[in-house]
């Protein structure tokens, strides 16, 4: 006869058979643990406690409160002088004109693009790696590039633009000339739509071929089918893309930082010309490394990272409203 | 952007890693070490060319000879952009070398201020170094608060070079010595296209074109970046302004559109490579450094040119033959494990004639002391000695003023003259109060106690 365990020894039983359970998953995990806690976890606690020090990185942090928070947003005084980051307003809109222009873009281009994509019928996988590998390039490879291909005299593009009639020696100037220095880093952000475009073909070959025959045979034209079809049931890469487009938008940084360095001549100088490409990252990058600004630096990084959570959160509760899930009514 | 998180990351990391524990930290030097003991230092420098590398450490090679019983650990850092901070990192961390050597004046702030660095006036004094060996103007570079914790190792010095062949054809006899001249030499030396873009600019007087920042113009001026308080004045000093406007009237010369963006376009990524526009005769006059002597040479350029110290305002002809300088320095991290020994080859390196002279026929810089300034091993063009006497200048100095928080600062100007140039400031004014502004904010949010 087996022996009646009282309930509280099949407790501890239950608990050392639980431990012994989780202690293989926690040791198994350990690697990831331990390094999620000292490269991403501790340095973003210690980020924090920073972004209310003046830091230089060399000297103890000097507490401040929320000196810096204030700083940022021209509220408060320091040492009694009212102070304000200089450039912090211009660095968000200069990233707000990238996210509003970059994103819709990409999702047009390289929509329409993957459209294009499912027509051959020869030759498909050639074409697909073509558009696929601009997306391959280091993004500082492909921006030191690109300034040399749009230099206002000697790159390709302006000398093929200079031989149309009228336009002669009047080309932009793009990375020289601010109009046009930010619409040069879309035309550097569409060539590199490579991965967009692969999740785009994906999701447009899995919509059901049945639809479109059921809507074909009540009549439905082409633009019935894409608007009907097409379009609904590739919300959710739509949607993928645009959330991630968003999230680059806010950290744009790399391009920026290379085509403000070569175009200005010198690498100490961010955000040129005239500060036009003076983005969020930009502008956090200046304030860490060049002006030893570590705790500002940091409280700059924790509105970014409070911002853009706040903006995927708004877009994930639009979401529901027309993002369409395969499986019909599910 | 993934970059700079990893960077800020690691940064943190390492924060957390070596804490703020208790790092051994050396005082003062008592009497000089008699102690033969050996003893093994670590020296840290950016140098990264192999011939670069080569050349210091041939040059070194002397100090073992004199002190036979310390051996060296010459370690060369693989990014010399990123050496400064590094060095930080490691005295934070408490692996510091025993010896640094450094490209960046910018940083000398930040040593002195922090106390990385230690202060060498006393074993300056124990040892009874003369300071007058040095220049005057290694003093701006290399002591920050009153602490002197740094010895210059080698110079830049900027001045004008021209074009000989372009002078003699435009029938201009000598450089010019005022900015009034400089103008009128530009005008005189440019060659426009049939449509009036720009063949050979006379010169540029752009700021970030090569070497020329708006400080080195209104310096012509004596103009000063900060009043006696600390306070940034560049809408107080006259000198500002009227370097601005000198600036904008010869850039409206030109026309914007064809000195920016055509001209400057066109050449400015140019500046370090054989297709250098004043080497190839694209400008006949150019704001530029002592190195360019050796680089022409390097690149086989067979551009016929002089050196002269830059003009001055017509109104201040005192200041003919001062200008920016400042180079490599050296110095003892706070951490270093042997103090003492670690004194004997700074003194060296910033002392002693033969190695400076060594190094100075291989890297092309301008030797730091008046020994090996005169030396008569110095092989250098006759055009180099235009950096010497601009080095030994009691008006020259280091550009812009070394500030505990970098040189990052300065960067509100630099905008600020993009958008004058452009013609995007309506009151210039109102505009250098707002620099003022923005320096006075920049320096302060940076401030630790």
């Amino acid at each position: 006869m087996i022996p009646r365990r009282s309930p509280a020894e099949r407790r501890r039983a239950r608990r050392r058979s639980a431990l012994r359970k989780y202690g293989v998953v926690l040791l198994l995990l350990a690697p990831w643990i331990i390094g999620f806690v000292v490269f991403t976890a501790g340095p973003m606690v210690v980020s924090f406690l920073w972004s209310f020090t003046h830091y230089d990185m060399a000297s103890p942090p000097h507490w401040v409160g929320l000196d810096n928070y204030r700083f940022m947003f021209g509220l408060g005084k320091i040492n009694g002088q009212r102070m304000s980051d200089p450039n912090y307003w211009l660095s968000v809109k200069n990233t707000l004109f990238i996210i509003s222009f970059g994103v819709p873009l990409r999702v047009v281009f390289s929509m329409l693009t993957a459209m294009l994509l499912t027509r051959p019928k020869r030759g498909v996988n050639t074409y697909r790696t073509l558009f696929f590998m601009p997306s391959m390039a280091p993004k500082v490879a492909a921006a030191l590039v690109f300034v040399y291909l749009l230099n206002p005299t000697t790159g390709p593009i302006n000398q093929l633009l200079n031989l149309i009639p009228g336009v002669h020696g009047n080309a932009p100037a793009w990375f020289y000339d601010p109009p046009y220095a930010k619409p040069a880093l879309l035309i550097l952000g569409l060539w590199g739509i490579g991965d967009a475009i692969v999740i785009y073909l994906a999701g447009l070959l899995s919509v059901p071929r049945e639809l479109y025959e059921a809507i074909s045979i009540e009549g439905a034209g082409a633009w019935q089918r894409f608007r009907n079809v097409t379009l609904p049931m590739i919300t959710p890469v739509i949607f993928f893309t645009i959330v991630m487009g968003v999230i680059d938008g806010f950290q744009y940084f790399d391009q920026a930082f290379i085509a403000g360095n070569v175009s200005s001549g010198q690498t100490s100088i961010l955000g040129s010309p005239q500060n036009s490409l003076l983005f969020y990252g930009v502008n956090l990058y200046q304030w860490a490394f060049r002006n030893f600004a570590m705790g500002y630096a940091s409280a700059l990084a924790w509105v970014l990272f409070a911002a853009t959570m706040a903006v995927t959160a708004v877009l994930l509760l639009t979401s529901k409203r027309w993002v369409h899930y395969g499986g019909g009514n599910q | 952007m993934k970059r700079l998180l990893l960077c800020l990351v690691l940064i943190a990391a390492l924060a957390l890693i070596t804490g703020c524990g208790a790092k051994k930290t050396s005082t003062g030097p008592g009497p000089a070490s008699t102690s033969h003991t050996p003893v093994t230092l670590t020296v840290w420098h950016p140098w990264t060319v192999p011939s670069e590398k080569n050349g210091f450490a041939n040059a070194v090679a002397g100090f073992h000879a004199q002190y036979p019983w310390i051996t060296l650990k010459i370690v060369s850092f693989p990014d010399s952009a990123t050496f400064d901070q590094s060095l930080i990192q490691a005295i934070n961390g408490g692996h510091a070398p025993d010896v640094a050597i450094s490209f960046g004046p910018d940083y000398v702030g930040q040593y002195a201020h922090d106390g990385l660095w230690l202060d060498l006036k006393p074993f300056l004094a124990r040892d009874k170094v003369p300071a007058d060996q040095f220049a005057p103007a290694a003093l701006t570079y290399c002591q920050y608060e009153g602490k002197e914790v740094a010895l210059p190792v080698l110079t830049d010095a900027y001045g004008l070079y021209y074009n000989k062949a372009m002078f003699a054809k435009a029938g201009i006899s000598g450089p010019p010595k005022t900015m009034s001249e400089l103008t009128a030499d530009a005008e005189k030396l440019t060659v426009r296209n049939a449509d009036g873009s720009i063949k050979i600019a006379g010169f540029v007087p752009i700021d970030t074109w090569e070497e020329l920042d708006t400080t080195d113009l209104a310096r012509a001026w004596g103009g000063t970046y900060f009043d006696t308080q600390g306070k940034p004045q560049l809408a107080t000093d006259p000198a500002w302004a009227s370097a601005l406007q000198w600036q904008k009237q010869l850039v409206d010369w030109y026309g914007y559109d064809n000195i920016y963006k055509k001209f400057f376009s066109t050449y400015t990524s140019s500046e370090f490579s054989a297709n250098n526009a004043f080497e190839t005769g694209k400008v006949a006059m150019v704001f530029d450094g002592e190195w360019r002597t050796r680089m022409i040479a390097n690149d086989g350029s067979k551009v016929n040119y002089g050196t002269a110290p830059f003009p001055v305002a017509d109104d201040h002809p005192e200041l003919y033959g001062a200008g920016r300088v400042g180079g490599t320095i050296t110095g003892i991290p706070k951490t270093s494990q042997h103090p003492d020994q670690a004194w004997f080859l700074v003194k060296y390196m910033a002392t002693d004639t033969n190695f400076l002279v060594q190094l100075a026929n291989n890297l092309g810089n301008v030797p730091t002391t008046k020994a090996s300034a005169t030396s008569p091993e110095l092989s250098m063009p006759p055009q180099f000695q235009t950096f010497i006497d601009i080095w030994n200048n009691p008006k020259s100095s280091y550009a812009p003023p070394i500030e505990a928080q970098g040189s990052g600062y300065a960067n509100a100007l630099t905008t600020f003259d993009q958008k004058w140039l452009a013609g995007k400031v309506p009151d210039l004014q109102a505009g250098l109060q707002q620099v003022d502004k923005n320096v006075a904010s920049t320096l302060s949010v940076s401030q630790v106690p």
